[in-house]
């Protein structure tokens, strides 16, 4: 089969660019100027203790052979041990990424399904009153600066309605009386898998604020997207033809014309995920959301590079997959497309 | 006398841009009835495609009918609420357009297409539906019905392809198609294939067509009568051959002198003085005068009406008012 050849050869190119990650990740690291070993002992450490750590970390050896050290341990799926922790990475992402992936993933969802009908209407209603509203929706959403946003939401449902929990992933209650069992690690999966209906529930009131909050960005592009490309789309002759034929408006946008105009969407869609995955960092703070976006950030004011360079592998990973992705779903959304 | 499937009357069409009113159609006049095919020509410009857009409802704005009707089977459907408007398109008034490769989606098969327009129309399962397409499919000539329905636009060629928009535009019966310059992108013998199609099916189905053209040779192989539009205003109708054998209007005799002939070798080619009238600022009068070689002082200050000068040929002239009123 061609698909599967294909996915196959970009799956090898996927290989080849994480090495490559991996290899100018690791060189930058190392030329920063910072002592890891002084860092994994601890404050106020001895000469002597140093010199052990740097001989226990292999920092006396020369640069590629820890360099290839670090790579057959990669291959074993070691990702090493974090030097301000001394915890393996492995387990921290185990927590950490799914708490990142369920939020980033419900904030896709909303920008999917909130932002292309609305880029939709106000492509069909072109300068009328739902389009000048949905391009103001736009604007303010990709300007409006995150931290306060997440603090008005906060004030707004927490504060004054009482409606949803400020922070966190369950509440404290939960946490005792109904405690989630990890299968998946993603809270609304795994409350769903064990048939845990009051935790379920408590996540996804938990979800929704920092989802939102992270999602209005996404929001706004694909509104601005869908518009202008819808608007392209809505001068082709085909449409005018579908209304010849007595189709009706709904089934000529959001079925004829949106098939046409999705694929710009889609693609800032999945850069916005990749992005959000690190980029979350204020979300994840303000909303206390154990995250990516955290983890890596208390890293990088550490130098702790070894966490540094393994989250740097694991975006990569999601870039390349997300992206051989949408280049499939390009090929199935148009038939003209042809894989090379 | 039989009665007319649709009767346009008076129909007048404006634009309104920022540089000002454009007059697209200032009286468009005509009758088409039950399985015939009537030609409207005209130069590029003259309103062609927004007489046919508005037998369907279809004047994309900013342009807005401002004066007279156009009614099929009698009712006005001007003045029909818009879901019944979006019944009759496509159920009894069905279009097809001049580049079939630009009016099929790229992305929906063509049994995907089809299908649509027929669950549209009347309730039936997909099984039906698909059936049905095969069906209109074979009717307008297709080759394997059943294959063509899982492939996409693309894949097919150019003829093909106006088979399959004709084959959706009818795929509910329609009774009355609007056919907008339908050979115009194709080649020279697959035009004649879709003619001939086009002729078939006014035959076989009794099927009534609007055929929108410039090219002369069209008309005088496929329609029955011709009505020919001048700047948005029909300036002379008739059966075929009253027109190209006698043709009354000047502006119809320019048209025709136009035409290459073996026999007009070696001489420059008779073009009609002149261009077409902008539609921001229409002559007074009739609207052919200032390129018209007769023109008096009556056509600098009237604007003439269609009068009959035979049997079912009419012509608006003030060179023939007395003919008329003899």
């Amino acid at each position: 089969m061609k698909v599967w050849e294909y996915i196959l050869r970009r799956l090898l190119l996927a290989v080849l660019v994480i090495f490559g990650v991996s290899v100018v990740t690791f060189f930058i690291a190392r030329v920063v100027p910072s002592d890891p070993a002084a860092l994994w002992v601890g404050p106020r450490p001895s000469p002597d203790q140093i010199a052990a750590a740097r001989v226990k970390l292999g920092l006396d050896r020369p640069l590629y052979i820890q360099y290839f050290y670090y790579l057959g341990n990669l291959l074993r799926g070691d990702l090493g041990v974090s030097i301000k922790t001394h915890q393996p990475i492995v387990r921290d992402l185990r927590a950490y990424l799914p708490a990142t992936l369920e939020l980033v993933l419900v904030g896709m969802a909303m920008a999917v399904f909130i932002g292309i009908p609305l880029g939709v209407l106000s492509a069909a209603r072109r300068n009328r009153f739902l389009d000048h509203f949905s391009r103001l929706v736009a604007v303010a959403s990709v300007s409006i600066p995150t931290f306060w946003l997440g603090l008005l939401l906060q004030l707004i449902f927490f504060g004054q309605l009482h409606w949803l929990p400020i922070s966190g992933r369950v509440s404290i209650g939960t946490a005792l009386y109904r405690p989630i069992q990890t299968v998946t690690g993603f809270y609304l999966v795994d409350t769903l898998i064990t048939r845990n209906w009051p935790a379920f529930r408590d996540a996804l009131t938990h979800i929704i604020l920092p989802a939102f909050t992270l999602a209005t960005y996404a929001i706004g592009l694909t509104i601005r997207m869908t518009r202008s490309t819808m608007v392209e789309v809505l001068q082709e002759k085909y449409i005018v033809a579908a209304r010849a034929a007595g189709l009706s408006e709904r089934t000529i946008l959001f079925r004829l014309a949106l098939k046409n105009a999705i694929v710009p969407t889609l693609t800032v869609l999945a850069l916005s995920f990749v992005y959000s995955l690190t980029g979350a960092i204020l979300v994840e703070v303000i909303f206390s959301w154990p995250g990516l976006g955290s983890y890596v950030t208390s890293a990088i004011i550490n130098v702790d590079f070894p966490v540094i360079i393994a989250v740097t592998l694991v975006v990569t990973v999601f870039y390349v997959l997300i992206n051989l992705v949408l280049d499939l779903v390009q090929v199935v959304l148009d038939p003209r497309v042809v894989l090379k | 006398m039989r009665e007319p499937l649709i009767s346009v009357r008076d129909l007048q069409v404006h634009f309104h841009t920022h540089a000002g009113v454009v007059h697209a159609l200032n009286g468009v006049s005509f009758d088409l009835y039950p399985g015939e095919i009537l030609g409207l020509v005209g130069e590029t410009g003259c309103g062609k495609s927004v007489t046919g857009l508005a037998l369907l409802g279809l004047i994309p704005p900013p342009g807005q009918v401002v004066g007279g009707e156009i009614r099929y089977r009698g009712q006005n459907i001007l003045t029909l609420p818009p879901a019944q408007m979006r019944a009759l398109r496509g159920g009894k008034i069905a279009m097809i357009f001049q580049d079939p490769a630009a009016a099929l989606n790229p992305v929906f098969t063509v049994g995907e297409q089809i299908e649509l327009v027929t669950r549209r129309h009347r309730r039936m399962g997909r099984e039906a539906a698909r059936r049905q397409a095969a069906e209109v499919l074979r009717s307008v000539g297709m080759p394997e019905p059943e294959r063509i329905l899982d492939t996409y636009p693309h894949e097919l060629s150019g003829g093909m392809q106006q088979r399959v928009m004709i084959a959706m535009a009818l795929s509910c019966g329609a009774e009355v198609l609007v056919a907008d310059e339908p050979t115009t992108a194709l080649d020279v013998t697959i035009q004649a294939q879709i003619l001939d199609l086009l002729v078939d099916l006014k035959r076989t189905r009794g099927l009534s067509i609007l055929l929108i053209t410039h090219n002369l040779g069209v008309v005088a192989e496929t329609c029955d009568r011709v009505a020919v539009l001048y700047a948005g205003f029909i300036v002379e109708t008739g059966p075929t051959g009253a027109i190209f054998q006698s043709m009354k209007h000047p502006y119809t005799q320019g048209l025709l002198a136009a035409i290459p002939h073996p026999s007009s070798r070696g001489r420059p080619l008779q073009a009609v003085p002149g261009t077409v009238p902008d539609g921001l600022q229409l002559p007074p009068g009739c609207l052919f005068h200032p390129r018209c070689p007769f023109a008096w002082d009556r056509c600098r200050q009237e604007r003439p009406v269609l009068r009959e000068v035979a049997d079912g040929h009419q012509v608006a002239c003030h060179l023939y008012a007395g003919e008329a009123e003899r």
